[in-house]
This record gives structure tokens, sequence and C-alpha cells, in this order.
């Protein structure tokens, strides 16, 4: 009996590691996307979208996983991802405005450098590439510092979200124990 | 050992029990943000005040294949040809075609919003021409077919595609594999001149022929 689950055991493995191979697995950071206005899609579906549809985030989600996430996993003072996997994507659906420069609208690759008390967004146009592993900031359309705020709660996976402000909105990337937000005027 | 057996079998009874409930809330209200996740099946506080994690996480595939590992490893210069963005819906344990989802009606082949392909190129396929840009993708599932249809109404959820605005049908076989595959997988394969865009779920394949 043990033998036939040990053998059992051993096929369903065999057999995962074949269907592996062949087709892509589940991301361990899954993807993910948020629009603005916040829940746009569904919005839609129910025909009150409140206002034009302005912006879109695609980012991939990695965990905390009980690492040091700042000063740890992402160095204080260097160019980091701001994700996993795919370039994180930003795609403005109208011209907009970030930090008084004019951005036209498209697609856009977001980056950030954290440091303890600040973050910069760095918004790019090299589009539809891997992490910043090969970052070129002769391709950057421009650099904005904002605070990083820190927060009581810990979120455990990378979370984006689109909020309104009084002058347009903005992006809030929060994950672990520090949130900022990327300011976007329309 | 016989122990053993009385605990698996309870185990697998529970577990099909908890399939069962799932089985009965498969679609979440259109109210819903995101098809969020029970609450008794989270294996670590999901303490997240800004936006949880889809049980049917999202994924991304480009052709050529592995197109932006490729263009940050400077092996490619030239853009993009395709892109689908879709949510990977999984089995637990169900049967999908014909039991969660009908034949003959429409499915968002996917999860959340909309199933999206971009097109950075003019592509061709069965002989008709579909503009570059940025389309939703659904389907109709048959029994020995599918129906592919590319449709102009993005940004939107996938639930309740707007037939009106179908570009173009296609018409592809489905072929019946051996293994069920437990996440909706769909992904771009190379066959000789042409893209291939491959989407699996259970024990169907379907492939969508793409020619740029």
């Amino acid at each position: 009996m043990k033998k036939t689950l040990a053998l059992l055991f051993f096929f369903q493995l065999f057999f995962l590691s074949l269907m592996a191979q062949t087709l892509p697995p589940v991301d361990k950071s899954p993807m993910d996307m948020s629009y603005y206005p916040a829940n746009y899609p569904v919005l839609k579906i129910q025909d009150k979208p409140t206002e034009a549809l302005a912006a879109r985030v695609v980012y991939s989600r990695p965990q905390k996983a009980g690492r040091t996430i700042y000063g740890g996993l992402v160095k204080y003072g260097e160019v980091w991802r701001l994700g996993a996997n795919e370039a994180t994507e930003i795609e403005f659906f109208k011209p907009v405005k970030i930090d008084g420069k004019k951005v036209a609208k498209g697609r856009y690759t977001l980056y950030a450098i954290a440091y303890e008390a600040t973050w910069t967004f760095i918004l790019n146009k090299n589009t539809d590439t891997w992490g910043a592993f090969k970052y070129d900031p002769k391709k950057d359309i421009l650099r904005v510092t904002v605070p990083a705020e820190k927060i009581t709660e810990t979120v455990e996976s990378l979370a984006m979200s689109f909020e309104k402000t009084t002058t347009g909105f903005k992006l809030v990337v929060a994950w672990d124990m520090v949130k900022a937000g990327l300011p976007i005027s329309l | 050992m016989r122990l053993t057996a009385a605990i698996l079998c309870c185990c697998l009874s529970l577990y099909s029990c908890q399939e069962g409930n799932k089985e009965e809330k498969k679609e979440p209200a259109t109210s819903a943000i995101k098809d969020s996740a029970p609450s008794n099946r989270s294996e670590r506080p999901a303490v997240n005040p800004y936006n949880g994690v889809d049980v049917s996480p999202m994924d991304m595939v480009y052709y050529p294949v592995d197109y932006p590992k490729l263009k940050m490893a400077h092996t490619l210069s030239t853009p993009p040809l395709a892109r689908v963005i879709y949510s990977r819906p999984h089995l637990q344990g169900r049967h999908i075609f014909h039991e969660v989802l009908k034949y003959d009606e429409a499915w968002r082949l996917g999860a959340n919003e909309a199933t999206e392909l971009t097109l950075y190129k003019d592509v061709t396929v069965q002989d008709k021409k579909i503009k570059a840009g940025r389309y939703t993708l659904y389907c109709i599932p048959h029994t020995d077919t599918w129906t592919i249809a590319i449709n102009s109404n993005i940004d939107t959820w996938g639930l309740e595609p707007d037939t009106a605005r179908d570009v173009a049908r296609f018409v592809v076989p489905v072929v019946r594999t051996q293994n069920s595959l437990e996440y909706f997988t769909m992904v771009f394969e190379k066959k000789e001149a042409e893209a291939q865009l491959l989407m699996a779920w259970d024990d169907v394949e379907v492939r969508l022929p793409l020619r740029f």
C-alpha cells in the first residue's frame, strides 16, 4: 500500500514536471492591473463610469514573505523595478502632467528609487522589457521625488491603486510598511 | 495503514465539499471589484488595505515568445508583434467544459478584467486582416470547435461581451489532451512563419493562427 502510494506520488510529480516544461506555470509574483478611474472595467459594464478613462498600471506583485524589503531586498538609492518579472507598465489614455511636466498619452515603464524618507519615481520610455536589469537613464521621460510614508500595517503583496486628488489623481504604491504616491494631474 | 487511508478519504471528501461550495458561487456579482479569496482558505493574513491579491492571477504573454527577456538581453531590436494579458482561473476539482462553462455560450477566456490582445502590427488570421491595436478577446466553446471573437470594446470587465462590437470571429478546432491542465493558460507558439495563440485548460487545447 505504502509502495503504491509512493509510486503514485512519483508518477504525479513526473507528470507535473512534464507539464511544467511545456506550458508556463503560474507566476510566484502574480500580475495585476489597476485603472483610473478606479475599477473602470467594472464601472464600464455597469454603465456608470464617473470620469473618462485616464490611466492603467500593469505590474507584478512580489510578496514580503518574511523578508526585509527596504534596505534589504530593495536597496536604498538603487533603481528598483517596482514589481517583478515584466517591467511595470503605466499607460496614460490622455495627456497628463506630472510635476508640472507634460506627459503625452501612451505606454511607459515605471521604476522607482527608494530612500528612507523619499521615493523617486522614474517614467521611462523603454517599454515591453523585463525588470530593471538593463535600465537606461537615457530613456527617462522624467523623475519625481515624493515623501515615503510609514503605514501601520504590513502590506504583504506589493499593491498599486489609483486615488482621486484635487488636481487629478495619484498612483499609490504600497508594500511592507511604506507607501508613496505619484501625483498626476489632468 | 487503514487509519491513514481513512484520514485520506476524509480529507478528500472534505476537499470536495469545499469545491462544491465554490462552484455555487462561480461568478461574483458584477459589483465585486475582484474575485477575492474566500477568507477560510487564506494561508497568511491577507492584510492589504490597498488591493487584495486575485484568486485568478493575471499573466502576460508576448510574441515573439519571451520578448521582454529577449529585449532585456539586447538580442532583439524590433518591436514586439503581439501581447495578451489575461487572468488565470483554475480547475479546483471542477470539470470546466460543459459543467462550469456551457457550450455555445460566450466565455471571457479568463477572469476579472476582459482578456486583452494587443497587435503591434497588422495581422492576418484565416485570410482576414486585423489592424494593429488593442482588442478584447473572448470565445464561444462548442464540443469540437471554438469560436474566437476579436472585439473592439476594450478596458472592460470580462462578463457580458458586447457582441455588436466584434471585429472578426474565427472558428478553430478543439484538440483533446491526455493531461488535465489546472490553470487556464494562454501562450504564443512559433510554427514556421506563423504565430499560434494557444489557449489551454482542463483537457482542451485550441490554437488561433496569426500571420504577421
